[in-house]
């Protein structure tokens, strides 16, 4: 929480005026029962109709005083509030810039947006929220109070006495009802889940013809809900009922206690209406002080998720190296490499080793979960190993800076993504500099010409997540983009799945021709993909169990003829 | 849908509360008149508190004994009021999502085919939610409030029917500007939301992609990307809540004006009234003016939540009353045990009348033959699936199982004939137990045994924590997609109807397990009539009938040497894919 302050810098003079502002209003109106008072002592009773219009012209200004002063607080809440989340938004944006992948996976995108958005909001308005009010209701319930004891003291004692008991019942029954609403908001969940388990599975449920027991457990938990909700509802309830009893005892006891020393003279009928007409003004401000502090906990609960964002160090160190691929020719070798994601806990990959010369093909095969995206995401370093050790073109991989080193690697990952823009905008994430032609000859390669035509060429407009393409043509474009960088490294993970036969030979033969000396890594699960690659490595959960050549791997792999025999069938088309 | 529609709709459902309304109304009334009775005996208390030595002590400790129970019973009357309003609410959402699943299990599939199941969730959900608050919102505040306002307007009148004027013709005032702002913060709320909207949409593309956007190290130009968006949300969102954070300092001034106006004028009223206006009175009366606006505040809050809610309603029964699949023909034949002959004469389907899919499919599939479905993905394989299993109803043509159309089948029992293992693996969060009893959840462990072995799937359930009392996440979660296979399998394997469906995924499943799947399905298919979505190869060239499937059609029918021979579609399809 501390964490957050400092974006409020630069807003000081906004995060004092605002409430300050707010105070002088309050004081201001802390004023009226006392000239109200003062009509019925000084004015009514001598019958002096001049001081009674001025009196009244102080009551108007100090409502257009209290006014002018109000909108300055306001104005100065809301800006603060408002820069100050502008100013975290951006924080953190920032700061998710620089995790790490498995920074990534541990806190969850997902969780991560909803922190930039959600959580966002609710800091906003509850900032906004604290800013104006957060001091000006215990002042005016203090104010109040003190002002009483100005007016009379014993009087005023009934004050002392009332607002502590005032705010035992308003905090009290805010502290009982909060677990309970967590238990209705629990049991809410709980209905969602079912709404949407039976939706999801709505042909495994028919098929099964458990429609009406799915309808009896969904009715079973509606009641659970409802009682729950229905028993906070009776707690809750009793908020303004008692409260209303609380301080109307209080005003008819301070009356009547009233009565007695005006009897006796010790004060007058204009002081007893000020006191009355406080008691009135503390029940207001308590009962918004108990919703503020409601808003004010979700917005430190919000602030306080945030703040675990941004008190996260990225957790991998950069190096300075910059990267030279002309150091030598053994471009990457594996050490004995191990990867353990966080919190995991077996190994992803263990004790792997191999090295790959420039201009090969390595081809990655191995069922889900076998390791193989987990193996081509320890090339550009989205991942460091846990064990062993990677060298590129000589040099230990954590020396790199990785920024250069990605410059350098082409990936086409599993999950084809296109980002809003034109095509040419997302052509350009790979080479900023590259010119139409060459993101031609790009896409020419990854066989998505004739895609880029139908859709309008360059500037074709593509929609959030690319979604006006289908997945065959995201494949390609995606590996187009990371063509477009002309990468020393290229590594394809998966990336041809959607593809039809057809046009996945057409890419790799493209590919064969098209890069150059570039190193090429495919992972795949088609073994019909990999038949030409230099080297074909055999993961079997975690493990490299074999390392060869197509016709090698055939004769020595058990576990790939088996591959190779599901796909192609036994007996089928010889290979 | 139109509002007055929905509004009439609501209506009929809270019908069923009638007596529930009737005394939450009375008690309404109760709350109100004796509320606003209170005010009144303080006034008269303070009546008798003149000055020194003038003080009516007796009369004053009655009026205050008798506000004192008066206070006490309007406690008791709210409370209860309370109580009877959180019912009539809760009840009612009850009553809408217990119609709502009810809708949801007999929707047709192309309903929930066709629309985000997020879509509908949040219907039932979120938007009942939200109707409910409006409900229980409407009913606390907005009859009181009306009730209070009505009230201490005639309060007032009999006490002082000029100042009662002035209070009357000045509070529109503060109305009058609280709609002013609203209008004109409208427009500037409508800017935020257009901010805020692209900066989520913005976020949502980057953070959701985070590891595109490093691998192509864009991160910085991301955030340039952002921070102007983040700049001009900034902008827009000051002047929107600046803006709409007048309405209550605004509204407060125009109160405290009406309270000096009428502070003045009952002061003057007392001075030149000559005893027929005190200063009881007018303490009453400035405590009416306060009490007076506050409704108004009130009112214009819950007509707004009371608009949202009914938009919300209108999303609910827009759900409720979309039309549900048609009910078994009345003359609709209970199927026991089919033998598994299935025909299929001209049949045509198509989702949308513009898009025909299959058209003119004649098929006879004898008991016990298997017939595998080929094609690209995409290509319609599941449609056939959908119609067998009667998730939609053929446009054209008919399709027979034992000689009947299965329009004449009650769907339970023709589904009970049919065993089905999709590709998409849907178990439910419960136990390992309760997903393999789905077909029959009076199956004896066991029963459940046996079929989890015939599935090959007891050897890693039996590793599991808990084994068969595992507990599964939302979707099957925490197993593989293979084991979550292997118990859908199980599933199927306990009751193992005369006829299977089986989609053969292939992509995501590790060598072993694919092997395992590949022996359970071979026992499940013995003898049984089978429609099996195939990959593999040995799956295709065993088939007794190929359906091969190209966008939507079935352009080629026959088993693989015929097929093969004629060298169309699947030839080519089987050389580019087999062979090199």
């Amino acid at each position: 929480m501390k964490h957050l302050v400092k974006y409020l810098k630069g807003y000081t003079k906004e995060c004092v005026l605002g409430p300050l502002f707010k105070l002088f209003e309050a004081t201001l109106e802390l004023f009226v029962p006392l000239v109200v008072a003062a009509m019925i002592d000084n004015g009514i009773d001598a019958g002096n109709k001049s001081y009674l219009v001025k009196a009244a012209l102080i009551l108007a200004a100090l409502g257009a005083v209290g006014l002018i002063f109000s909108v300055t607080a306001q104005f100065f809440a809301a800006k603060a509030s408002v820069g100050f989340v502008t100013r975290l938004r951006h924080a953190l944006f920032a700061h998710v810039g620089k995790l790490s992948y498995s920074d990534l996976d541990r806190m969850g995108t997902s969780s991560l947006i909803t922190r930039m958005t959600a959580d966002c909001n609710t800091v906003q308005s509850g900032a906004n929220l604290a800013l104006r009010l957060l001091l000006r209701s215990p002042f005016v319930v203090f104010g109040a109070m003190v002002m009483a004891f100005t007016v009379d003291v014993p009087s005023a004692w009934t004050f002392a006495v009332v607002i502590p008991i005032l705010s035992v019942v308003v905090f009290g029954i805010m502290l009982l009802s909060i677990p309970l609403y967590k238990k209705v908001q629990a049991r809410l969940d709980r209905v969602l889940f079912t709404t949407r388990e039976n939706i999801s599975g709505a042909r495994v449920i028919r098929a099964f013809g458990r429609e009406e027991e799915e309808i009896k457990k969904f009715r079973e938990e509606n009641g659970a809900l409802v009682a729950a909700q229905k028993f906070v509802g009776a707690i809750s309830n009793l908020l303004n009922p008692l409260t209303y009893v609380l301080i109307n005892a209080a005003t008819l006891f301070l009356i009547y206690q009233g009565a007695l020393r005006v009897d006796a003279g010790d004060l007058t009928q204009g002081q007893v209406v000020a006191l009355y007409n406080y008691m009135g003004q503390i029940l207001v401000e308590l009962i918004k002080l108990a919703s503020l502090i409601i808003s004010i906990t979700k917005a430190l609960a919000s602030a306080g998720r945030i703040s675990s964002v941004l008190t996260t160090a990225p957790s991998m160190a950069n190096g300075t190296l910059a990267f030279d691929a002309n150091l030598c020719d053994d471009i990457l070798v594996f050490d004995n490499v191990s990867l353990r994601y966080h919190a995991a806990g077996e190994d992803s990959l263990t004790g792997i080793s191999f090295s790959v010369k420039r201009g090969e093909t390595v081809g990655i095969i191995g069922g889900t979960g076998s390791g193989k995206s987990s193996l081509v995401n320890l090339i550009p370093r989205f991942y460091d190993a846990t064990g062993g050790r990677i060298l590129l073109f000589g040099e230990d991989i954590r020396r790199y800076d990785t920024e250069s080193l990605r410059e350098h690697i082409g990936v086409v990952p599993q999950k084809a993504v296109l980002f809003k823009g034109t095509l040419r905008d997302n052509m350009k994430w790979g080479n900023q500099n590259a010119t139409d032609d060459e993101i031609a000859q790009a896409i020419e390669t990854a066989q998505a010409t004739k895609v880029v035509a139908d859709k309008g060429g360059l500037d074709a407009a593509i929609e959030a997540g690319g979604r006006n393409f289908s997945g065959g043509q995201r494949q390609r474009l995606t590996i187009a983009r990371a063509l477009v960088k002309k990468p020393d490294i290229l590594i394809l993970d998966d990336s041809a799945s959607a593809l039809d036969f057809a046009t996945d030979a057409a890419l790799r033969r493209a590919l064969r021709e098209d890069t150059g000396d570039a190193t090429v890594f495919i992972v795949s699960q088609r073994a019909s993909s990999l038949l030409y690659a230099d080297k074909i490595i055999v993961l079997d959960d975690g493990e490299a169990v074999a390392i060869g050549t197509h016709e090698e791997l055939l004769h020595s792999c058990e576990l790939y003829r088996d591959i190779y025999e599901t796909q192609f069938a036994k007996g089928g088309a010889t290979a | 849908m139109k509002k007055t529609s929905t509004l009439k709709k609501v209506l009929r459902f809270i019908g069923k509360y009638k007596l529930l309304v009737a005394l939450s109304t009375l008690l309404a009334l109760v709350s109100v008149a004796l509320t606003l009775w209170v005010p009144i005996l303080i006034g008269d208390a303070l009546d008798g508190i003149v000055g020194k030595g003038e003080v009516r002590l007796d009369a004053i400790v009655s009026l205050l004994l008798k506000a004192l129970v008066i206070v006490g019973i309007t406690a008791l009357v709210n409370w209860i009021m309370a109580g009877f309003n959180n019912r009539m609410a809760y009840h009612i959402t009850r009553d809408l999502r217990n119609r709502a699943i009810e809708t949801i299990e007999r929707l047709p599939l192309s309903y929930l085919d066709r629309h985000q199941s997020g879509d509908i969730v949040s219907r039932v959900i979120a938007d009942v939610d939200t109707f409910g608050e409006g409900l229980l919102l409407g009913f606390t505040q907005l009859f009181v409030g009306v009730a209070t306002i009505v009230g201490t307007l005639i309060f007032m009148l009999t006490i002082n029917w000029k100042i009662a004027l002035v209070v009357f013709l000045l509070t529109p005032l503060s109305l009058f500007i609280a709609r002013f702002i609203g209008s004109r913060t409208h427009k500037m709320f409508k800017a935020q939301a257009t901010a805020k909207g692209e900066a989520t949409s913005h976020i949502d593309e980057m953070i959701g992609n985070m590891k595109t956007v490093k691998a192509f190290s864009h991160e910085d130009e991301a955030l340039e990307a952002f921070a102007t968006i983040n700049g001009r949300l900034q902008k827009f969102s000051l002047s929107a809540i600046f803006y709409s954070s007048l309405v209550n300092p605004t509204t407060r001034f125009v109160n405290s004006m009406i309270y000096a106006a009428v502070a003045l004028s009952g002061a003057l009223a007392v001075v030149g009234g000559a005893g027929t206006f005190t200063v009881g009175q007018l303490t009453c009366l400035l405590s009416y003016t306060n009490q007076y606006t506050k409704p108004f505040n009130e009112i214009s809050g819950v007509i707004t939540e009371f608009q949202n809610a009914l938009a919300c309603a209108s999303r609910v029964f827009a759900l409720l009353d979309e039309p549900r699949e048609s009910e078994d023909a009345p003359d609709a034949v209970t199927l026991t045990e089919a033998s598994g002959r299935f025909t299929l004469s001209n049949v045509a389907f198509s989702y949308s009348p513009e898009k025909p899919l299959i058209e003119n499919l004649s098929l006879s599939v004898a008991p016990g033959e298997r017939v595998a479905i080929v094609g690209p993905t995409g290509c319609g394989k599941t449609t056939v699936i959908n119609l067998l299993m009667r998730f939609y109803d053929v446009n054209d043509g008919k399709i027979e199982l034992d000689g009947v159309d299965i329009r004449k089948i009650t769907r339970h029992s023709l589904r009970q004939n049919i065993g089905m293992v999709l590709q998409d693996t849907w178990l439910r969060a419960a136990t390992v137990r309760d997903n393999i009893r789905m077909a029959n959840p009076t199956a004896s462990d066991d029963e459940v045994i046996a079929a989890a072995k015939a599935a090959h799937a007891h050897s890693f359930i039996k590793r599991l924590p808990q084994g068969y009392d595992t507990l599964l996440g939302e979707g099957g979660e925490g197993l593989s997609q293979g084991q979550k296979q292997l118990l859908c399998i199980a599933r199927v394997m306990l009751t193992l109807p005369p006829i299977l469906i089986l989609d053969e995924a292939t992509s995501s499943i590790d060598t072993r397990t694919e092997i395992r799947i590949q022996k359970a399905f071979g026992e499940m298919m013995q003898g049984r009539t089978t429609f099996i979505v195939a990959h593999r190869l040995s799956t295709i060239m065993n088939a007794d009938t190929i359906l091969v499937m190209r966008d939507g059609h079935v352009i080629e029918q026959g088993n693989h040497q015929t097929l093969l021979e004629k060298g169309g579609f699947y030839a080519e399809l089987y050389h580019s894919q087999f062979a090199k």
